[in-house]
C-alpha cells in the first residue's frame, strides 16, 4: 500500500514532510492548551458560583494561568518551526 | 470623533497596498531587519533597524506617559487623567508587585517590575498601531505596516536576561552565597539528589527561555495570523473572499490589544517580581 503510495509520488516529498510536521506539532500543541485553558475557565466559573465574594482575587490567578496555559502553545509552535527551518 | 479614529485605524490596516507592491505576499518579509543607520563597533552590530526605532519610541511615549498620568499638576480632587494615572499605579502595586514581592523588598523592587510592565504594554501595543515604519515607499509614499518589536527573540531575550541577573544577584546579596544556593537543594533522600538538583538548575535556566519565548511568540504569532489572513487574498488572487479575510482578521485584531497585549505585559512582570521575590526569601 505505502510502497504504491511512495511510487505515485512525485516531486519533493520532503517539503511535504515538514508541512505535516508543522501542522502536528502546532496543532497538538493547541489541543492540550485548549483543555487546560477550557479548565481553568470552568473552575473559576464553579469558583464564582461557589462564592462571588472572591471574584477580585480570583481574576488575577485566573488570567497569570491563562497566560501560562496558552504559552505552551507556543512552545510546540517554536519546536515545529525549528523543526521546518532546520531540517 | 473616537468612533471615527478607529474606523480610519481599521481601514489602514486593511489596506492592500504593500501586498500590491510587492507583487507577492509573504508575511515573513515583515519581520526581516534591514539596517537604516549602520554602527558597527568591532564584532558589535548596533545598526539602527526597525525594531531599534520601535523600542526607542516605545520608551519616549513610556517615560511620556508616566510623567503626564502620574507626576504632571497633582490634585487633591483627581481628574480623568490622574485617576487613570492611579488605576495604572495601583494594578502596579497591589496586582503585581504585592504578588511576589515581600515587603521588606517591595520598596526597592516596585520601580523595576512597574516600568517593565509599563514598558511591554506600551511597546506591544504600539505594534498593533499602523505606522509609516515599514522602510518601505510606494509610489513615493512610506508604507503603513503593524510590527511589535517584542516579536523579535533579541528584545525579549534582553529584558528576560535583566529579570534573571537581578534574581540571582539579590538572592546572594539578601541570603549569602551559601544559604541561596543551598535553598536549591530540596529535602529529599541523598540518592535522589543526584537527579533532582540539575533538575532544579535546569529550571532556573528554563525560566529564562519560558519567559522571553512567552512573549516572543504571542507577539509574533499574533502579527502572523492577522497579516496571513490579509494576505489569504493576495495568495489565493481573489477579492470575493475579503469580507470574510477582513472580518476574521479584525477579530483576531481585537482579540490580540484587548487582552493579549495587556495580559503579557502583566504576566511578564508578574512573574518578575515571583522570581525575585522567591530569590530574597527561599522557602528552604
Amino acid at each position: 500500500m505505502l510502497a504504491t503510495i511512495l511510487a505515485a509520488t512525485s516531486g519533493d516529498v520532503t517539503k511535504a514532510g515538514k508541512a505535516i510536521g508543522l501542522a502536528l506539532g502546532v496543532g497538538l500543541g493547541a489541543a492540550g492548551a485548549g483543555v487546560g485553558i477550557g479548565l481553568i475557565f470552568s473552575s473559576m466559573i464553579q469558583s464564582v458560583a461557589r462564592q462571588p465574594e472572591l471574584r477580585g482575587e480570583l481574576t488575577g490567578i485566573q488570567w497569570l494561568g491563562f497566560a501560562l496555559t496558552e504559552a505552551v502553545v507556543f512552545y510546540g509552535l517554536l519546536g515545529s518551526i525549528l523543526a521546518f527551518v532546520l531540517v | 470623533m473616537r468612533r471615527a479614529l478607529v474606523a480610519i485605524s481599521l481601514l489602514a490596516l486593511t489596506l492592500p497596498s504593500q501586498a500590491l507592491a510587492r507583487g507577492e505576499f509573504d508575511p515573513t518579509t515583515e519581520f526581516e531587519q534591514h539596517e537604516w543607520v549602520p554602527i558597527h563597533l568591532g564584532p558589535l552590530d548596533l545598526s539602527i533597524t526597525k525594531a531599534v526605532v520601535y523600542l526607542m519610541l516605545g520608551s519616549l511615549l513610556t517615560m511620556a506617559l508616566g510623567i503626564i498620568l502620574m507626576r504632571w499638576r497633582l490634585n487633591v480632587e483627581p481628574g480623568t487623567r490622574q485617576t487613570f494615572g492611579e488605576t495604572i499605579y495601583d494594578v502596579a502595586q497591589s496586582q503585581i508587585a504585592e504578588q511576589g514581592l515581600p515587603s521588606k523588598a517591595i520598596g526597592l523592587w516596585f520601580p523595576y517590575v512597574a516600568s517593565l510592565f509599563l514598558f511591554i504594554f506600551v511597546v506591544n501595543l504600539i505594534g498593533f498601531i499602523p505606522l509609516p515604519l515599514t522602510g518601505e515607499t510606494w509610489h513615493g509614499f512610506p508604507v503603513w505596516g503593524i510590527y511589535a518589536a517584542t516579536s523579535s527573540i533579541s528584545v525579549t531575550l534582553a529584558l528576560a536576561a535583566l529579570t534573571f541577573v537581578f534574581t540571582h544577584f539579590e538572592g546572594v546579596r539578601w541570603n549569602g552565597p551559601v544559604r541561596y544556593f543551598k535553598s536549591w537543594i530540596p529535602d529529599a533522600p541523598k540518592p535522589l539528589l543526584v537527579l533532582i538538583v540539575p533538575l532544579e538548575v535546569l529550571g532556573q535556566i528554563m525560566r529564562l527561555i519560558s519567559l522571553s519565548v512567552r512573549l516572543f511568540a504571542n507577539m509574533l504569532a499574533g502579527h502572523i495570523l492577522i497579516l496571513t489572513f490579509i494576505g489569504l487574498m493576495f495568495i489565493l488572487e481573489t477579492v470575493i473572499l475579503a469580507p470574510f479575510v477582513i472580518t476574521v482578521a479584525t477579530a483576531f485584531y481585537i482579540f490580540e490589544v484587548v487582552i493579549v497585549v495587556g495580559i503579557q505585559a502583566f504576566i511578564f512582570a508578574t512573574l518578575s517580581a515571583i522570581y525575585i521575590g522567591s530569590a530574597i526569601e527561599p522557602q528552604h
